[in-house]
């Protein structure tokens, strides 16, 4: 855990980018820091005081734990029942269109059709 | 799950190449079959797969970059070479519909009466709408400098409500000009100065509308917290886009609008 001094506002400011993770090399291995160092706001919480609770709390810690958890689930299905609805619909109207398209193609390309 | 030992971003093997892919079939496709045997089945649900293809792509971006760390520096470094190669095609994209515009212009035809803007044409002031519009772009350029600087100094309010104004700067500059394509009198099928000027603003208008959307999701983003004072390329990629965007209207306006007219 490390802080920095902003040299503009003289402030000192959490470590930076959440998403830039300094453990780039392991990112199976959960960030151990507290959850506010990620936190958006890299004012002190007690500086910035209502600020930040504008508009929502900082999901994100809570987010990139359940993202990153080592279940071999790719990203794209990682949020379990929804991303697997979504993905099962996309790929129905992928494999359902191309079918489509070649009933058409072939339709259209007969000599009796405009 | 392996432990890597570089910092490049090895993706997860993902679907939506192949889907994004096929969208493009069906648009294409369904575009022909549309005018040869009147059914918009097969556009639309090209439409509609695109739409599905681009959300969830770009939804496991953010999953990756935000939530798993992924985008470390050379990885940033690699998608900023990538938004600047994107718009350098869009540059040479607009770059041709400015050609086909001078090419008609610096030599009218006879058929044209010889002159530019060609006879008949009513043209409109430039120092009317287009110049508010003008004036509202180059504001939403400063709004969205300004957001930039809010979020790099870590003032969430200012950030959101300055990306907010952009954001209703570019939805303002496209109803003026759905106002003025209402207005105006003269269409697309008014001759080659009809064809210049709404496929070049038309394109333009496009992007001011992909351009306000991408900055809508950043504005989401930023809600959310997902951007630090440190790292936010996401919103850097749509303020370039959105300067773009800009650039592109000031030179229409001098061009086609001013000189033009």
């Amino acid at each position: 855990m490390y802080y920095k001094l902003n040299g503009v506002t003289q402030r000192l400011t959490g470590a930076p980018a959440a998403a830039y993770n300094p453990q780039g090399l392991r990112p199976a291995v959960p960030p151990a820091s507290p959850p506010l160092i990620f936190a958006s706001p890299t004012k002190l919480v007690s500086e910035a005081g209502s600020q930040a609770e504008y508009l929502g709390t900082n999901r994100v810690p809570d987010l990139q734990k359940a993202f990153q958890r080592s279940d071999g689930i790719p990203v794209h299905l990682k949020r379990g029942r929804m991303d697997r609805l979504l993905y099962r619909s996309t790929m129905g109207l992928t494999v359902g269109g191309v079918l489509y398209c070649l009933v058409a193609l072939y339709i259209a390309a007969q000599p009796g059709n405009k | 799950m392996a432990h890597q030992a570089h910092a490049y971003h090895m993706v997860d093997p993902s679907p939506w190449p192949l889907t994004g892919a096929v969208a493009a079939l069906l648009v294409t496709s369904g575009t022909a079959i549309w005018f040869h045997f009147n059914s918009t089945i097969l556009m639309t649900l090209g439409t509609m797969l695109l739409l599905l293809t681009m959300y969830q792509w770009w939804r496991d971006i953010i999953r990756e970059g935000t939530f798993q760390g992924h985008h470390t520096p050379p990885v940033q470094k690699g998608l900023r070479y990538g938004m600047i190669l994107f718009i350098t095609s869009e540059v040479f994209f607009f770059l041709g519909f400015f050609w086909a515009f001078y090419h008609s212009s610096l030599a009218p035809t006879p058929d044209l009466g010889g002159c530019w803007p060609p006879a008949g044409i009513t043209t409109l002031d430039p120092f009317e709408v287009p110049l508010l519009n003008t004036a509202v772009l180059l504001a939403s350029g400063v709004t969205v400098t300004w957001a930039h600087h809010s979020i790099m100094e870590g003032d969430r309010k200012p950030a959101i409500q300055s990306l907010a104004l952009t954001i209703l700067l570019g939805f303002y500059f496209t109803f003026l000009q759905g106002l003025e394509y209402f207005e105006a009198p003269f269409t697309i099928a008014d001759g080659v100065y009809g064809s210049t000027f709404f496929v070049a603003t038309g394109f333009h208008g496009l992007h001011v509308i992909i351009g306000s959307t991408f900055l809508a999701v950043c504005l989401l983003r930023q809600i959310q917290y997902h951007f630090t004072s440190e790292h936010h390329f996401g919103f850097e990629a749509a303020a370039w886009y959105w300067h773009f965007v800009d650039v592109v209207w000031l030179f229409l306006y001098i061009s086609i609008y001013w000189w033009g007219s």
